[in-house]
């Protein structure tokens, strides 16, 4: 491991730090390298990546190990302790957090409230399985039994938040072998994770960290028996309809607004699109609105433009990042995207949406756009910043325009929108009223029943005593 | 490379200038190119630092008739065409009756300096037909008395496939390859397999034909595709350890620079050297510059054959410069790359 970072804000002055494959518990250290850009500017990290070959070998390794036996929850909820608290492989938090903020651009209060869901949801996973299984006693000799349907699994991760990978740890509790392509611009976190499980206690054979091109991520996903994808419509497409791969990719999460827009629903329709920078595939990308849309569309882009600009690292920052670069592709789109739509925040926001920090980093601002109907293109779109497209929706239009939601926030008193909305495949989670869309407690399902797709029954049945026998 | 005192090239030069740009032996092509070049070939271009003076003709090999290409003195000899890649449209032609085999005779010398076995038979899994690669291949096998097999192989099938994004038909067909591959090596005896760093890949992660590769094949050579550092040393040292594994850097164009035998300090572990005779691989910056030794540029070819002359080519490579070995008089080429201007080098990601 490599010297820690500075902490203050500034491109680091040191030889960024190395990162590279860790696998069975051992450090491989790659041939390939990739410079990791901090948002600051400079690099971060320098980055092993693992090529194909390096790939298959961990594969061949895990696999010829893989055992299927559950982690004891205990090891896990240790491993969890360490990651959020602990000096992990010469890491402490803090440094954690900085690493995870100038690679990403999260806040550093968004990246400590992500510690704390990870190991929240770590410490839950015994609870969310009873909550996610059938009970399994059927009396009488008759039993099932919940096992792993494969026995080893990838997870490709990425980079838009790091709470995410709480799955892979999950497939860990339920007995996989485990092979992780971190996100591309956030390795930290998958590396202190795995770092804390080893320290634990974890059989080392049990995982395998690869940052590695997507291509071989795809491989991994191709190659294991069960595994997870998240990304863009891009990384996740060709992933779509296959049974073996659980697909997160952009949420494109919507509010039906058919209720008049009192303060508190602007506040909670701006949180829902505002928190953690609006990086979270649950956060709000499009209200629907049976009230004046222009007007609605006004008071959001006021309300949201009341955040701060503030470097990531402030405590009171809220709003994401980016380098340079990257400011310089939203900035494109977003000249796009106004083209077809008007935009709603250009005059609460003076200083444009991609703005320039003293720190070299560039702040994106939120952006409210609105379109002129319903089923327009546009609306579903999703930046990873707080960006909002107002439609007009009417009960004429029905549920077609509130399809593909990962989360769907009904603001109405029309049970049969309800009604419509749950029975609606593409809809996944409806939410009623002013609760935000990641609201959850064991046994709500995210995207479907993880633990089923990890799990599958086999029946048990047990000669009866002879005696009680007719 | 000191092109001043590289004094054979250059004698070679001022023969084959004469010999391409007199009415009786040269090519049409090149004979009608003469009075618009702006200069006199055969007087003034003297060395190889003249041979930039000419205009990288290349992309018109797309469409020139092939029989404008042969030199008058030559046009009672048997020749043939062969491709560049051609991903899209029209490929890159060039003709060839004699001049390839001479120089294959010399890059043989070259592949057994570094580890193939003299004897034995091969097995090319790669491109053949218009590619010049699968004759390179069945000339290797016929200098040493080997037997050449192969397998068909259509490799703008599989380029049209991923492009199209059909990448479960690109995989159906690689394994097709594949088990036409695995019969082969099941009931025949293969000394050397010649293949791609893909194809290399596809293999390792079939076990049996893993296994059947790295028991009874005693040199890989690898070429078609470039090949990342850390790929090479798992091909080296987790999946053929007691294989020889030899690149060859190549294409239709230029002919073939095989890999040189590692001397003291080489900082990196793969060096192709191009047929000195005829051939010069230089790298150059953005103004057309040589880059110093150690340094990244762009790859330059200048042909200069008794049957085809390529002067001032720009390929789509880039590599690192590598002083000429002992005794030599031609740069080497390391970590060769496909090239990328620099502003493209930060990987463009989506939203996530």
């Amino acid at each position: 491991m490599g010297a820690a970072l500075p902490l203050a804000a500034g491109p680091p002055a040191v030889a960024p730090l190395a990162i590279d494959p860790l696998v069975s518990g051992r450090s491989v250290a790659s041939a390939d390298r990739a410079p990791l850009p901090s948002v600051l500017g400079g690099d971060l990290a320098d980055v092993g990546t693992a090529p194909r070959l390096l790939a298959l070998a961990a594969l061949n390794e895990i696999r010829d190990l893989a055992d299927g036996r559950p982690v004891d929850a205990g090891l896990l909820a240790e491993a969890a302790r360490q990651f959020a608290e602990g000096t992990v492989g010469g890491e402490t938090p803090g440094a954690y957090v900085t690493r995870v903020a100038h690679a990403t651009g999260l806040t550093a209060t968004a990246v400590r409230q992500a510690v704390h869901d990870l190991v929240t949801e770590i410490a839950e996973l015994p609870a969310t399985t009873a909550a996610e299984l059938p009970p399994t006693g059927l009396g009488d000799g008759f039993a099932t039994r919940w096992v792993p349907r494969g026995r080893v699994f990838a997870a490709v991760m990425a980079s838009n938040h790091p709470t995410p990978n709480a799955a892979w740890v999950q497939a860990l509790f339920h007995g996989y072998s485990v092979l992780i392509k971190p996100g591309s611009r956030d390795p930290f976190t998958a590396l202190r994770l795995l770092r804390a499980l080893l320290a634990a206690g974890l059989p080392p054979a049990k995982a395998a960290f690869l940052p590695c091109s997507r291509a071989t991520g795809e491989f991994l996903l191709g190659a294991a028996d069960r595994g997870i994808v998240y990304g863009g419509d891009q990384a996740v497409r060709k992933w779509q309809g296959r049974a073996s791969v659980a697909v997160r990719g952009p949420g494109r999460t919507k509010a039906v607004l058919d209720a008049d827009l009192d303060d508190a629903v602007l506040g909670h329709l701006a949180r829902s699109a505002s928190v953690d920078g609006g990086t979270r595939c649950t956060n709000l990308s499009a209200v629907l609105t049976t009230r004046p849309v222009a007007q609605v569309a006004d008071r959001l882009a006021e309300r949201l433009s009341a955040l701060p600009s503030l470097p990531a690292t402030d405590g009171n920052a809220t709003l994401l990042v980016a380098d340079r670069a990257r400011g310089e592709q939203i900035r494109a789109r977003l000249a796009e995207l106004r083209t077809e739509l008007t935009d709603h925040s250009a005059r609460f926001e003076p200083g444009g949406t991609v703005v320039p920090l003293p720190d070299g980093s560039v702040l994106l601002r939120p952006v409210v756009l609105s379109a002129d109907r319903a089923d327009h293109p546009a609306v579903g779109t999703e930046l990873p910043f707080p960006f909002v497209v107002v439609a007009p929706w009417s009960p004429a239009d029905g549920i077609a325009p509130l399809r593909d939601s990962l989360v769907l926030n009904l603001l109405t008193d029309r049970e049969e929108l309800v009604d419509a909305a749950l029975r609606e495949p593409s809809v996944r989670k409806v939410t009623r009223g002013t609760v935000l869309p990641w609201t959850a407690v064991p046994g709500i399902p995210h995207d479907d029943n993880y633990t089923q797709f990890l799990l599958e029954p086999k029946g048990v049945v047990a000669a009866r005593e002879p005696a009680a026998r007719p | 490379m000191s092109d001043a005192t590289d004094t054979a090239f250059d004698a070679h030069i001022r023969t084959l200038m004469a010999w391409h740009f007199q009415e009786e032996t040269g090519s049409p092509f090149w004979l009608d190119k003469r009075a618009g070049l702006g200069f006199d070939p055969v007087t003034e271009v003297v060395s190889a630092a003249d041979l930039t003076r000419f205009p990288d003709v290349s992309a018109e090999l797309r469409t020139v008739p092939a029989r404008a290409l042969i030199p008058r003195a030559l046009a009672d000899l048997p020749f043939r065409v062969y491709d560049s890649g051609g991903t899209t449209g029209s490929p890159k032609r060039i003709v060839d009756s004699a001049a390839r085999s001479r120089m294959l005779a010399w890059a043989r010398e070259r592949l057994l300096a570094v580890g193939v076995p003299a004897e034995g038979n091969w097995l090319h899994l790669a491109p053949s037909g218009p590619h010049v690669i699968g004759f390179d291949v069945a000339r290797y096998a016929a200098l040493g008395g080997g037997i050449f097999y192969t397998v068909d192989l259509d490799p703008r099938w599989v380029k049209r496939l991923l492009a199209e994004g059909r990448s479960d038909e690109a995989d159906a067909y690689v394994q097709h390859l594949l088990d036409q591959a695995e019969t082969i090596l099941e009931t025949q005896d293969v000394a050397v397999l010649n293949s791609t760093p893909p194809l290399l890949e596809a293999i390792c992660a079939r076990p049996r034909l893993h296994k059947l590769v790295r028991t009874q094949v005693r040199a890989i050579i690898w070429a078609g595709t470039s090949i990342s550092a850390e790929s090479l040393r798992q091909l080296n040292e987790v999946f053929f350890p007691d294989t020889a594994i030899i690149g060859i850097y190549g294409n239709s164009l230029m002919g073939v620079a095989p890999q040189r035998p590692a001397a003291p300090g080489d900082a990196y572990p793969c060096v192709f050297e191009p047929h000195p005779r005829t051939t010069r691989l230089q790298l150059v910056d953005e103004a057309g510059d040589l880059v110093p030794y150690g340094a990244r540029g762009r790859v330059r070819l200048h042909l200069v054959a008794e049957e085809m002359f390529l002067p001032n080519v720009m390929e789509r490579d880039s590599a690192v410069r590598i002083e000429p070995s002992a005794g030599g008089h031609v740069d080497g080429l390391a970590d060769v790359q496909t090239f990328r201007a620099l502003d493209d080098v930060r990987i463009i990601e989506g939203v996530y």
